[in-house]
């Protein structure tokens, strides 16, 4: 009951800054939508929530709350940083922007709630929704050439998992598409169907985490959509796709194709860990090459859920600290878009001058993205390697430390470039907003604290979560 | 019954891979809604009344009728009519949809179990891969649209096999989908008239690095 409370006054609030009147009305109720989500988070943390189910269609896990709590923080911070983003649109592009920044949280919180095969594809469709509008917010022709081709792809992509999840109910013939309902009866199930519907279903939902071979989208969306926009894209998003596929990815561990599962996750893992690195080298453009980041570290989660054991938890990890990292990291981008108006590589720099704290921001967190201790990044990726070893996968820790050598060399030649080289284009008028730049740099110090020292709680969640 | 409705809409999609005619397609994703109308009265006639009666209004109206009209609309306000520039003849675009059939047989064959329908899973399967030659092969984005149909419509042909949970989130799934068409294609073709002046996805080549 107090989840579905929960909705209609997310979806009532978020309606009602479509209808607001000037920017105070506006701010006055999207902070309204943060308090219901910050009772709601209050609510699973200390009114005993956490556990249990709302029908039986949701149920609040330990997954589903601890991606959520990171949901309701980025969501936050990006409701923050694109006040000063858009205050030159015009206020209806402003309101349907913001209204439907409120949404896609819902959508995402849906999402990560669903406690079923179905809801959780009818959320994720949902958010295909939402992100389309956010990608088109500036009404320019490259913004509509990428948010068709979003919603396209998604929608096609989605509609292919929607046929592997109809396989995996008929394989399993059972009377609910609830995973607890699924995961009693999968194992006596058909392997040539269940092998059929998971090759469908990731192949679906890789548009949503980014994954190797629908990421295009996602980087494409990333481009043309504001920056504090990207960053709830990148981070909220993906992890709804990493939640989903966390899910089949536990209910496949009951079956006999388990192994097959996981040397398929290794595949596409490494497959976008390749296409992260490389891309990562070619781009002229901050933004995109932010996103082919996200689909590197997208990669190195799935390479973690492929090998299985300790690789797991430190996939589960790598995800927890990659929110914090990466939306430090476009929030930062949005800032220098203040002052450049643009996110060309080869014509940005000098940075270092105009905004010292951005700079360091950017440093930072290349540093930390790079998993350079004290990343938490380097934690996970350690246990990734380590499990591969242990596996005697020696091809896979050769090729994983190759790829991370490109990522290293490419991330550290573009931002020092935009920090140091100098600049070619012409300084936009407004100054850098440096309080941004600070707030943006506080995610990235929560992720650094996570690389130092792992609160027993967070532990404790993420063995509950790793536990197949 | 059901199976001659199944050979003929097997036939349709063989149709749709070498048809040039956007208004074929349009009468082909029409038709295609009909047959999916008559297949859910008959195979889902033992579910309860009210669902039957749901599941096939929301067929005929949205499948057979709102989507085919919507796709006419934008046939006569884009003054678009044929494949202007195919990626591939017609001759080859029956080969790739006459290999899609027949590696449909062969994996409906391969992986026979009476837990599903083999005639549905393979009708969908070939679907599915039409669906993707339609948007591989043809260049023009109108073409894409109408292959995004055909999945929906396999998806949706599919979903009467197994008939889990089909009352209420199968419905609310297929909704959904049907509110995702109808909005790429009334707003985005609408849109993409206005400020690309082109309907060629080889306009659409501006994002990318």
């Amino acid at each position: 009951m107090i989840f579905y409370l929960y909705l209609a006054l997310s979806v009532t609030t978020a309606s009602a800054v479509l209808l607001s009147r000037g920017r105070r009305t506006m701010h006055a109720i999207g902070s309204l939508f943060y308090v219901v989500q910050a009772l709601f988070a209050a609510w699973l943390l200390f009114g005993g929530g956490s556990g249990t189910s709302a029908g039986t269609i949701f149920a609040f896990d330990t997954t589903g709350t601890l991606f959520f709590l990171l949901l309701v923080i980025v969501s936050f911070w990006v409701f923050t940083h694109s006040e000063p983003y858009l205050s030159e649109c015009a206020p209806t592009q402003t309101r349907s922007y913001f209204s439907l920044l409120l949404l896609l949280t819902t959508a995402i919180t849906g999402a990560y709630f669903a406690s079923n095969l179905a809801v959780t594809w009818i959320f994720l469709e949902a958010t295909t929704l939402c992100s389309g509008g956010i990608i088109y917010h500036r009404r320019t022709a490259q913004t509509l050439e990428a948010a068709w081709k979003y919603v396209f792809v998604c929608s096609t992509g989605i509609a292919m998992a929607y046929l592997g999840i109809l396989l995996l109910a008929g394989a399993t013939r059972c009377e609910s598409l609830s995973y607890d309902t699924v995961a009693n009866v999968i194992a006596q199930s058909n392997p040539l169907y269940l092998k059929t519907a998971c090759l469908l279903i990731l192949c679906g939902y890789s548009c949503k985490m980014e994954l190797f071979p629908l990421y295009t989208v996602g980087v494409d969306a990333n481009f043309a959509a504001p920056s504090p926009a990207s960053a709830l894209i990148s981070t909220g998003l993906v992890n709804a796709g990493f939640v989903a596929l966390l899910r089949l990815y536990r209910l496949m561990a009951r079956t006999e194709i388990f192994p097959w599962v996981r040397s398929v996750l290794l595949v596409v893992g490494v497959l976008s860990l390749l296409v992260g690195a490389l891309f990562l080298r070619r781009t002229n453009n901050y933004k995109r090459f932010l996103s082919y980041s996200t689909v590197e570290n997208m990669g190195i989660a799935a390479i973690g859920l492929g090998v299985g054991g300790v690789g797991v938890w430190a996939a589960v990890f790598h995800v927890v600290c990659h929110t914090f990292i990466k939306s430090s990291l476009f929030l930062q981008m949005a800032v220098v878009r203040q002052v450049y108006n643009g996110y060309r590589i080869n014509r940005l720099g000098d940075y270092i001058r105009i905004n010292r704290i951005g700079a360091i921001g950017l440093l930072a967190g290349m540093v930390v993205v790079l998993a350079f201790p004290p990343s938490p990044l380097f934690l996970s990726e350690l246990m990734i390697l380590g499990e591969a070893i242990a596996a005697g996968k020696w091809w896979l820790v050769g090729t994983m430390l190759l790829l991370l050598c490109i990522v290293i060399y490419s991330f550290c030649l573009r931002v020092l470039r935009l920090c140091y080289q100098p600049n070619q284009d012409e300084l936009h008028p407004s100054k850098a907003d440096r309080a941004l730049s600070w707030s943006a740099l506080s995610l990235l110090f929560v992720a650094m604290i996570l690389g130092l020292w792992q609160p027993a709680v967070l532990r404790d969640i993420i063995d509950r979560i790793a536990t197949l | 019954m059901i199976l001659s409705l199944l050979i003929l809409y097997v036939v349709t999609l063989v149709y749709l891979s070498i048809t040039e005619r956007f208004r074929n397609f349009a009468s082909i994703v029409s038709l295609q809604g009909w047959l999916l109308f008559i297949i859910a009265l008959l195979r889902l006639h033992a579910i309860a009344p009210s669902e039957l009666a749901f599941i096939a209004l929301e067929t005929l109206i949205f499948k057979a009728l709102v989507v085919p009209a919507i796709l006419f609309a934008v046939i006569r306000r884009t003054r678009i009519n044929r494949v202007r520039t195919s990626g591939s003849s017609q001759f080859h675009a029956l080969l790739w949809s006459l290999a899609a059939l027949i590696s449909s047989i062969s994996i409906t064959y391969y992986v026979a179990d009476p837990t599903i329908d083999p005639l549905f899973f393979g009708v969908a399967l070939y679907a599915l891969l039409s669906g993707l030659l339609l948007i591989v092969l043809r260049s023009r984005l109108f073409s894409h649209m109408v292959g995004f149909l055909v999945i929906e419509n396999g998806v949706f042909l599919f979903s009467t096999a197994i008939g889990v949970e089909m009352p209420l989130l199968i419905n609310l799934a297929i909704l959904l989908d049907i509110l995702m068409s109808v909005l790429m294609l009334g707003v985005f073709f609408t849109e993409i008239d206005h400020k690309i002046h082109a309907d060629d996805a080889d306009s659409l080549t501006h994002v990318k690095d």
